[in-house]
């Protein structure tokens, strides 16, 4: 054993400290990021054209303002990558970027259908949103060199997350579109601030539940075979399932609540790991839901229309499933490999760029391409997943839950509610439909899960 | 633009999108299903013989168990030669496979590294900060440990209330503590080996 005891060889294979140069080796993940944005780069100008020939029959320089704008954003990013977030994960930033230019691609299919050009077109203004989110989420991984800041932050993150969610209520800024009053409208801007609202809400539950977690999974009584919380426990869950109900009865707006509160139950569920969590806040929100069906007409209408879609009075209905259906059928059109990009009428039905952007591309790609954006939103949730799975401090794994979760669960609700898997609610496809606020958020996500599996892989270690 | 051309061209793009996500299955393969495992050769003899034989005592299992704790009890005391001596009578027994009696718990404030005490890097050692570590074979561990009876996410070393704890994460192979499997998170003692396969560690001042 003496061996053993005689002093270390080298501690040379932990990471130095600050100040320390590091021997310059290779950046094999930037490199690996590279190949991967330069094909999504082709990929999505190779959309663009194709929309064009599609819905034109000929193709213009229309390609190098919405293809080239979007290139050179993320190459940008991947630039500043390469010295502040050496060692982050090489596939967020292409998967982000593909969906992104996927999305812009479409939109400008849908504004050829619409016959919109300059300003008023939507593609370039969503190419502009995505300049604007893209440089907030540079400034968010410039910023925050590392995510524990975040963690001093929790209750000023709350009280951002209320403010937020409380300036769409406010008389003359706050606006309401499509019944919805989710909106804020500033002078030729409006913004959906719950969006933004989402990350600083998964921020506080992330710090909250590290230090109180202990509390709420050691104790309380066992029944039918799992251990439930003690009653004064249940305090944060049913906070949170006001706060959901409310935004229901003040803001009409099911699937920003359903998101908020999926949110809470998965994060409780990751920091206790007791599945009685996620049966009392199912249980709670189904009850909420089944009974704002039968009190509010909205709601109501929204599962009647999702029951009953293809019962002709309801489809003609003011407010009925027009929508619903019309995007059904756009689906069906598109059969197995789509009518192709530029050839469908994804245009006829209601907001076919952004909450219906999912049934536009399903038209014009198929199933064939319908599947490859699952398996695109399943691969960069997949990746949040390992990022926190693989983190090491119980804040930044938290918060890469529910970062990744937020995106799952948006995805979920609105592809199942444009599929009739659920009853529709609106909310947008992440990184795809047209929308500044959804953007943002969702760059600034992408920020934050590069910044923790940046943290991950930078700390010391030792490989035997 | 004949329908045939745009037809070819749709499948082109299909086909397109389908390579990227191909691309990036195959570049995280790693990821998906463990670090590629290296061989290891045969122990190297005469060189670490009390630290493979405390090895090999641990692996022989539970029947062993005294066996690999009285080893552990010389390197215990081997390695605190210069610290004050861990009283060798126990107060207080407490449940078996709960608490260890003996060398003080391994907090923030008196571990200070994690040394390799066998395996094949014997003898290098990490510092040890107040963040929790990580072990196992895949690349994103900070114990980076690329053998046969290593899980890809093994076992993870964290701080609770600034004491050391052991936690196995599901591993297949188990993690020892003192020759014992841990089943639950365990408080670390200084200076008693943890094994993970075919490498020990201690928590040491």
């Amino acid at each position: 054993m003496t061996n053993a005891v005689a002093p270390a060889a080298e501690p040379a294979s932990a990471t130095p400290g600050r100040g320390i140069r590091r021997i310059r080796v290779p950046q094999k993940l930037r490199n690996l990021e590279l190949f991967l944005l330069l094909f999504v780069c082709a990929v999505n100008a190779f959309a663009v054209v194709l929309v064009q020939f599609g819905a034109l029959g000929y193709a213009d320089m229309t390609v190098f303002t919405l293809g080239a704008g979007l290139a050179v954003l993320v190459l940008g990013m991947h630039v500043a990558l390469r010295f502040v977030a050496t060692n982050a994960d090489p596939f967020i930033l292409p998967i982000a970027a593909l969906m992104n230019g996927i999305g812009i691609a479409m939109i400008y299919r849908i504004d050829i259908a619409e016959k919109l050009t300059g300003w008023e077109s939507t593609a370039v203004r969503q190419v502009v949103w995505s300049g604007l989110a893209i440089a907030l989420a540079l400034v968010v991984i410039v910023v925050i060199r590392n995510h524990r800041v975040l963690q001093r932050y929790t209750y000023l993150a709350m009280l951002v997350a209320a403010l937020l969610l409380l300036l769409p209520m406010l008389p003359v800024i706050g606006q309401e579109i499509n019944g919805a009053r989710v909106w804020i409208h500033v002078g030729q801007f409006s913004f959906q601030p719950g969006e933004v609202a989402k990350i600083a809400l998964a921020v506080f539950f992330a710090g909250y539940l590290v230090s109180r977690r202990d509390s709420l999974s050691m104790v309380g009584t066992k029944f039918l075979g799992m251990r439930f919380p003690r009653a004064r426990d249940l305090g944060p869950i049913l906070v949170l399932w006001a706060l959901s109900m409310s935004i229901i009865i003040f803001q009409r707006d099911l699937g920003t609540a359903l998101l908020y509160f999926g949110l809470f139950v998965v994060m409780i569920y990751v920091s206790t790991g007791r599945a009685s969590w996620v049966v009392l806040g199912v249980g709670l929100f189904l009850a909420g839901a089944v009974i704002a069906g039968q009190v509010l007409v909205y709601v109501n209408d929204r599962f009647t229309n999702w029951l009953d879609a293809l019962n002709p009075a309801i489809y003609d209905a003011d407010g009925g499933s027009y929508q619903l259906v019309q995007g059904l059928f756009g689906l069906a059109n598109g059969g197995l490999i789509g009518t192709g990009l530029g050839e469908g009428r994804p245009d006829i039905t209601p907001l076919a760029q952004s909450d219906y952007i999912i049934a536009s591309l399903g038209e014009e790609l198929g199933l064939a391409g319908m599947f490859a954006i699952l398996a695109l939103y399943l691969l960069f949730i997949s990746r949040g997943f390992r990022i926190s799975f693989a983190g090491q401090d119980d804040f930044g794994r938290l918060l890469g839950v529910g970062l990744s979760f937020t995106v799952a669960l948006q995805c979920f609700i609105v592809i199942g509610g444009v599929t009739r898997v659920i009853p529709l609610t609106g909310l947008t496809a992440p990184f795809m439909a047209a929308g500044g606020s959804s953007l943002v958020a969702n760059w600034i996500i992408v920020a934050l899960l590069l910044r923790l599996s940046d943290t991950v892989r930078n700390q010391p270690r030792l490989v035997i | 633009m004949s329908e045939l051309t745009l037809l070819i061209l749709q499948l082109a793009f299909l086909a397109l999108l389908w390579v990227f996500i191909f691309i990036v299955v195959y570049a995280m393969r790693s990821d998906l299903f463990g670090q590629r495992v290296r061989k290891l050769r045969e122990a190297p003899a005469a060189t670490s013989g009390a630290a493979s034989a405390a090895g090999s005592g641990a692996a022989s299992g539970a029947g062993q168990a005294p066996v690999a704790a009285g080893a552990a009890a010389a390197v215990a005391g081997a390695a605190a030669a210069a610290a004050p001596p861990a009283p060798k009578v126990p107060t207080f027994v407490p449940a078996p496979g709960t608490e260890l009696s003996g060398p003080p718990h391994a907090s923030t404030a008196n571990a200070r590294r994690l040394v390799i005490t066998s395996g094949t890097k014997a003898g290098s050692e990490i510092p040890l900060g107040t963040e929790p570590l990580t072990i196992g074979r895949s690349s994103d561990s900070s114990v980076v440990i690329r053998d046969d009876y290593t899980s890809t996410h093994h076992a993870r070393l964290m701080v609770w209330s600034e004491e050391w704890v052991i936690q196995d994460l599901d591993s297949t192979n188990g993690t020892f503590l003192d020759g014992q499997r841990v089943t639950s998170p365990t408080h670390v003692p200084l200076n008693t080996p943890i094994r993970i396969g075919a490498t020990s560690f201690e928590l040491r001042r």
